[in-house]
């Protein structure tokens, strides 16, 4: 049996937890203390420039401030925006998924392996789906819609189901 | 957010109620605590008050609605998340309120994120802190922990259906799908993928299942190699696969319970075989999972990966090649890749491939005909016989059917990974469709029930089967939210059940149930975390393996 004795282990992460506390600063330890909406902590008055939100019934559109830095999972969260960040911006849950426009996609670093990953888990993917915490908003975003995936009412019948399990 | 004053403002009330699943080997295996009346009187203390519960509605706007659901996992959490958005919405202009109160079998919430997802996913697990928001504001939702629905010495479903408006049943699956194989059932060594994921989870219902389990991997008084067979191709045979072959030693760090570290062993098993009937590109698993184990010898597990090219060769009939080519295929072509160059890299390093070096087998095109008992112990198991298969049928419809040519894989343990399966509660087997384990429902609701009572729900796996990820119960949540709403607008009575809190805790009460309130479970929670209770300081949490122990950290019972 092991004690619960105190011991100083080395701490393993996977590789991909390791990878995505690089690209998100702020974002502490994969494991322990309690963080929300994991991103960069960008300062409260970072410039901000104005994105829009298409939303699930795919005609409400919501405008609002991104500040430039942080992940559109954070703008979202911020402004009330119906986006879930269940793994809290560590690429491991895929609920944050946007689909972005060709041309901004385009202008986006390649996602990662990790990112690909999760993508095919997610429901509605399209060719430029991408990952809304792994998104960081620029100044070139000013005035893009990003499309949230549409919801379907019977989405278990005629939707794509993922069976992982 | 739900601000403090919310009640202060806005005094009408309905009550809502979300229950969790119960099996019939759940409720014995469990033992059912009860208390003298005065510890349930601190429940009432312990949760704040319930006073905001009034039935009128001055304005005449949405009506107040109780609720009660029955589970606390990712299904259950989600419901109470969106049904409280969707009042939110309603109330700005309005004094309607709602009072749900979720319901859990044990002393602990979060169903499958606690008890299922694996302990080397702890990213996977932060969705926790979304789901405790919930339960900051104890007047408009309740955590009532140790609630075990559909025992009568609880709480029966019909009970509850009479105290509140609305009943959502999000009690997930406590059973499993079997083979039907002669010996699966009586001989010694044979689990289910899910009692076994349970039991390393610290589930408190499962210890029983680390002496099967240390009795096939440790008892035969000899150092050879242990082989473990695991049947069924879904991501929780993977996590069952990787979690044998990293052992103690890749696992220390987690939240796996220590009680199963010691029966794994150090550095786990040396052979563990998945096989499934069909082929690669119908598997279940998805592409992280099988990433992870093609990584296990990179990440310094010491457990190569083989994947068999003449298999993958086989299983990419001219119709699973069509299945690649179709929309919507991006996951399988990705997943095929990732086989190929395992493949490749487990074919040139064949020399070193010995018996001695610890591996993970993902065999496919392998149908589980028989389980053969031990030589030394006819009681337990020594190997199981597979048929090969091939694929037939179109594209999207392909079917494993036997060649008759036979393989027999030993066997110290197997694991039954081929699907969890839901169960109907006492009084729900007319709704219940047992060939699937779900729940009959047109959008979340249960048809047929609501008539004669309040409003009969269900969401996440009870609604749909054991199918997805976290996130797909979103989804879920909110297609049975939009058909409560819509059946609350339409509904033209007035008259809320307002009072289903206090008289549900009073009906509790009278049984002698040890309630577990929110504040009750942030001392487990507490206790799990601190680092006297740990065994490392990197592990996130060492949870509480007995239930007795639970209710003491909770402060509602003593041993
Ligand atoms: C082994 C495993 C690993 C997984 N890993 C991942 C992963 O890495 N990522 C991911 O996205 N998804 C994962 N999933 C899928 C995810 O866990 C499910 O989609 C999700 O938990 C289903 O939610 P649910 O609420 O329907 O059921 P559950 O999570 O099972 O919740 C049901 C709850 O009801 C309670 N309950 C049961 N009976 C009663 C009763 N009679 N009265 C009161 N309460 C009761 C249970 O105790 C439980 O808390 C995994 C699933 C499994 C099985
Ligand atoms: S929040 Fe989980 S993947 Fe983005």
């Amino acid at each position: 049996m092991f004690s619960r004795s105190r011991q100083s282990l080395p701490l393993i992460y996977s590789a991909a937890s390791k990878r995505l506390l690089k690209r998100s600063p702020c974002v502490g330890s994969a494991i322990g203390s309690i963080r929300h909406h994991g991103g960069p902590s960008v300062s409260t008055n970072a410039p901000t420039v104005t994105v829009h939100f298409l939303q699930p019934d795919g005609e409400t559109v919501k405008s609002v401030p991104a500040r430039v830095g942080e992940s559109l999972l954070q703008t979202a969260h911020r402004n009330d925006i119906d986006l879930e960040g269940a793994c809290e911006g560590v690429c491991a849950c895929s609920t944050c998924h946007l689909i972005l426009p060709q041309d901004v996609y385009d202008n986006q670093e390649e996602p990662s392996e990790d990112e690909e990953d999760m993508l095919d888990m997610a429901y509605g993917l399209t060719d430029t789906s991408r990952l809304g915490c792994q998104i960081m908003v620029s100044e070139e975003m000013d005035g893009i819609q990003f499309e949230m995936p549409k919801a379907t009412r019977n989405f278990y019948v005629d939707g794509h189901v993922p069976k992982p399990h | 957010m739900i601000s403090a004053s919310f009640f202060g403002r806005y005094a009408a009330v309905r009550s809502v109620a979300i229950i969790t699943a119960r099996t019939s080997g759940f409720i014995t295996s469990g033992r059912q605590i009860v208390c003298p009346p005065k510890r349930i009187q601190s429940f009432h203390s312990r949760c704040h008050s319930t006073t905001a519960s009034t039935t009128s509605n001055a304005n005449g706007d949405a009506k107040p609605c109780s609720v009660a659901i029955v589970g606390t996992g990712p299904s259950g959490c989600y419901t109470a998340k969106y049904l409280l958005n969707a009042f939110d919405k309603k109330s700005t202009t309005n004094s309607s309120g709602i009072h749900i109160d979720m319901l859990e079998r044990l002393p602990t919430p979060y169903g499958l994120v606690r008890y299922g997802v694996a302990p080397d996913h702890p990213e996977v697990k932060n969705v926790e802190n979304d789901f405790a928001q919930l339960f900051v504001d104890s007047n408009r939702i309740q955590f009532w922990g140790n609630v075990a629905v559909g025992s009568d010495a609880v709480v029966s479903l019909e009970e509850l259906r009479e105290l509140y408006d609305v009943v959502v049943l999000a009690y997930g699956c406590a059973s499993d799908r079997k083979l039907g194989l002669p010996g699966e059932t009586s001989l010694l060594g044979i689990v289910s993928a899910r009692e076994f994921v349970a039991w390393y989870n610290g589930h408190p219902y499962f210890d029983h299942i680390g002496y099967e389990v240390a009795n096939a991997l440790g008892n035969d008084n000899n150092d050879n190699p242990k082989h473990v067979v695991i049947i069924g191709q879904g991501n929780v045979a993977l996590d069952c696969a990787r979690v044998l072959a990293k052992g103690a030693q890749g696992l220390k760090d987690t939240d796996i319970a220590s009680r199963s570290l010691p029966i794994i062993g150090e550095d786990g098993v040396a052979n563990v075989t998945v096989v499934g009937r069909r082929g690669h590109i119908q598997g279940a698993f998805t592409i992280k999972e099988l990433r992870e184990l093609t990584k296990l010898q990179a990440e310094g597990h010491g457990a190569k990966f083989v994947v068999l090219e003449e298999e993958l060769d086989l299983g990419e009939t001219p119709a699973s090649k069509q299945e690649l080519e179709q929309k919507g295929s991006r996951p399988k072509v990705r997943i095929n890749k990732l086989l190929r160059d395992a493949a490749a890299a487990s074919s040139n390093h064949d020399d070193t491939t010995t018996m001695d070096t610890k591996q993970v087998q993902l065999r496919f095109l392998l149908s589980p005909k028989e389980f053969q008992p031990s030589d030394a112990d006819p009681s337990a198991v020594g190997a199981v016989v597979c048929e090969r298969t091939q694929l037939e049928g179109e594209p999207g419809k392909q079917r494993a059917v036997g060649t008759g040519q036979l393989e027999t894989f030993p066997a110290n343990l197997v694991l039954v990974s081929i699907g969890y399966k839901g169960t109907p509660l006492p009084g729900l087997e007319q709704w219940f469709d047992a060939q699937r384990g779900v729940v009959q429902n047109r959008g979340g609701k249960v048809d047929e029930a609501t008539a004669a009572l309040g409003g009969l729900y269900v969401s996440g796996w009870l609604k749909r089967g054991p199918s997805g990820i976290i996130g797909t119960n979103i989804m879920d949540a909110k297609d049975t939210v939009v058909n409560i709403m819509k059946d609350l607008d339409a509904s033209n009575s007035d008259d809320s059940k307002s009072d289903a809190r206090e008289k549900l805790l009073e009906l509790l009460q009278q049984r002698g149930v040890h309630v577990v309130s929110w504040s009750d479970f942030q001392k487990i929670d507490a206790k799990e975390t601190s680092a006297s209770y740990k065994r490392t300081d990197q592990q996130p949490r060492e949870k509480i393996v007995e239930l007795d122990e639970m209710l003491e950290a909770a402060g509602v019972a003593s041993r």
